[in-house]
């Protein structure tokens, strides 16, 4: 029985693994082609972009969408100044050509804003799921 | 060197030079009396060091964590200090701060030994017998939560909910950057950039609202606009909510603050009174008010920053009765 206990307490501990990342509140993970392409995912830290930036410039100006992954961003339109090349062109913000500065993801991650309510809530549902199976 | 410094700082000592002697001696009594306040290790600390040596930003070994510090301490304090004070890898001399004093930083030094559970310094620390005082009580303070850390290990188990040493992770601790790429090693930690910024209990942990009224932060309005501002609508939408809790108010002057229309009408709140229906199963879900609050702006968790009108009698009254 106690050591049954402990089995599912390890299980439990294991189960809970995946979602104690330490990511910033905000911070959007984009893997829409990374995995595909050999490259890393991409880390957008909001936080560092408010600092600088209000909503209004990317959400609005630039027409970024408030959904994580739904902008269909490649390299050839951040090259031709749409998106993050909108700044990051070496006028407002440095170049393209710092590769891993944004590509700093692990690799295999899903797209996802890290730390949101409802990552937290759908998590907790699949994990009452997968113990119910047990 | 510090009543040089202090002179030289002072537009104001050669003119007492000149005047005389006397007054320069006066002077350099008073100064070197202000200047020899020498702060504690925990005071040094939170002030300087804490921005990297709390969470580990760029391999900073971490305030009581004993495996960071082990081989370090290994070198001796003297090592460890010549270290401090004229910088060794990515440790810059004196923390970047070179108006910490000397005494400070081997306060500071001996303070995060003596934390990370390295007793044997707690008298190494101070030059004068008031300094060792209150260090000794920063060194009792401090002991009691490093051996509770160790004790309970069992009492550590908290599924949903992170302990503050876990806040604000530095990019190749937080699990998602990978920590290989010599990419994540030069972004910003996010401690170090909050660290003067308004806190608040979630989030971020910080409150960006009040950071941007209090001047702290000076986002740009337009992309390539630096005095751009923005057009501000002051104008409180009073949403009544069933049941007992408070009725929400929209503030328009926040949200315009950051925002355009454009964002949030007509796409997720058509403009027009009775028009939306909003419930806290959807925001929860990240719709209407989910779109931003609990993904970028503050968290659903904060009830009454919204939830902030207390009904009046009548509608209570009127609620009841249905």
């Amino acid at each position: 029985m106690f050591k049954r206990c402990k089995c599912i307490v390890f299980f439990l501990s294991l189960l809970a693994t995946p979602t104690m990342v330490g990511a910033e509140y905000g911070d959007v993970l984009i893997n829409n082609y990374s995995d595909a392409a050999g490259m890393r995912p991409v880390v957008f830290p909001h936080w560092f972009h408010r600092i600088r930036f209000r909503c209004k410039v990317c959400h609005a100006d630039l027409g970024f969408k408030m959904e994580a992954g739904g902008n269909q961003i490649n390299m050839l339109k951040i090259i031709d100044g749409e998106y993050c090349g909108a700044c990051h062109n070496g006028e407002v913000a440095w170049s393209v050509e710092n590769c891993d500065v944004c590509h700093t993801g692990k690799a295999g991650q899903p797209t996802q804003v890290h730390q949101s309510t409802a990552s937290k809530l759908t998590t907790t549902t699949k994990r009452k799921q997968t113990e119910s199976v047990q | 060197m510090i009543r040089q410094y202090k002179l030289i700082g002072n537009p104001g000592a050669s003119q007492f030079q000149v005047t005389g002697l006397i007054f320069l001696v006066l002077y350099s009594v008073a100064t070197v009396q202000a200047a020899e306040e020498v702060r504690s290790g925990k005071q040094v600390y939170d002030a300087f060091c804490g921005a990297c040596h709390t969470a580990g930003v760029l391999q900073a070994p971490r305030l009581g964590n004993q495996e960071d510090w082990r081989a370090r301490e290994k070198q001796g304090l003297e090592v460890l200090l010549s270290h401090a004070l004229k910088g060794f890898k990515n440790m810059p001399a004196k923390g970047g701060n070179p108006t910490i004093k000397d005494e400070e930083i081997r306060n500071a030094v001996v303070y995060m030994l003596v934390s990370s559970g390295f007793d044997q310094y707690a008298d190494k620390s101070a030059t004068g017998e008031e300094d060792k005082k209150k260090t000794d009580t920063v060194v009792t303070e401090k002991k009691a939560p490093v051996r509770k850390q160790l004790a309970s290990s069992a009492n550590q188990f908290n599924r949903l909910m992170k302990s503050s040493s876990d806040w604000n992770l530095p990019p190749d601790k937080d699990g998602i950057h990978d920590p290989e790429t010599p990419g994540t090693l030069l972004l910003q930690a996010p401690r170090v950039a909050f660290d003067s910024l308004s806190k608040a209990k979630s989030g971020n942990r910080v409150d960006w609202v009040k950071a941007l009224e209090a001047g702290e932060i000076s986002p740009r309005y337009e992309r390539l606009n630096d005095d751009a501002k923005p057009v501000v609508m002051d104008l409180n939408i009073v949403r009544e909510v069933k049941g007992s809790m408070p009725d929400v108010v929209y503030p328009h002057k926040q949200h315009t603050e950051w925002l355009d229309c454009s964002n949030c009408h007509p796409a997720i709140f058509i403009p027009q009174k009775g028009a939306n229906q909003i419930s806290m199963a959807s925001i929860l879900l990240g719709q209407k008010c989910g779109v931003c609050h609990g993904k970028v702006a503050f968290p659903v968790s904060e009830c009454r920053k919204c939830h902030s009108k207390q009904k009046t009698a009548a509608t209570e009254a009127n609620q009841q009765g249905n």
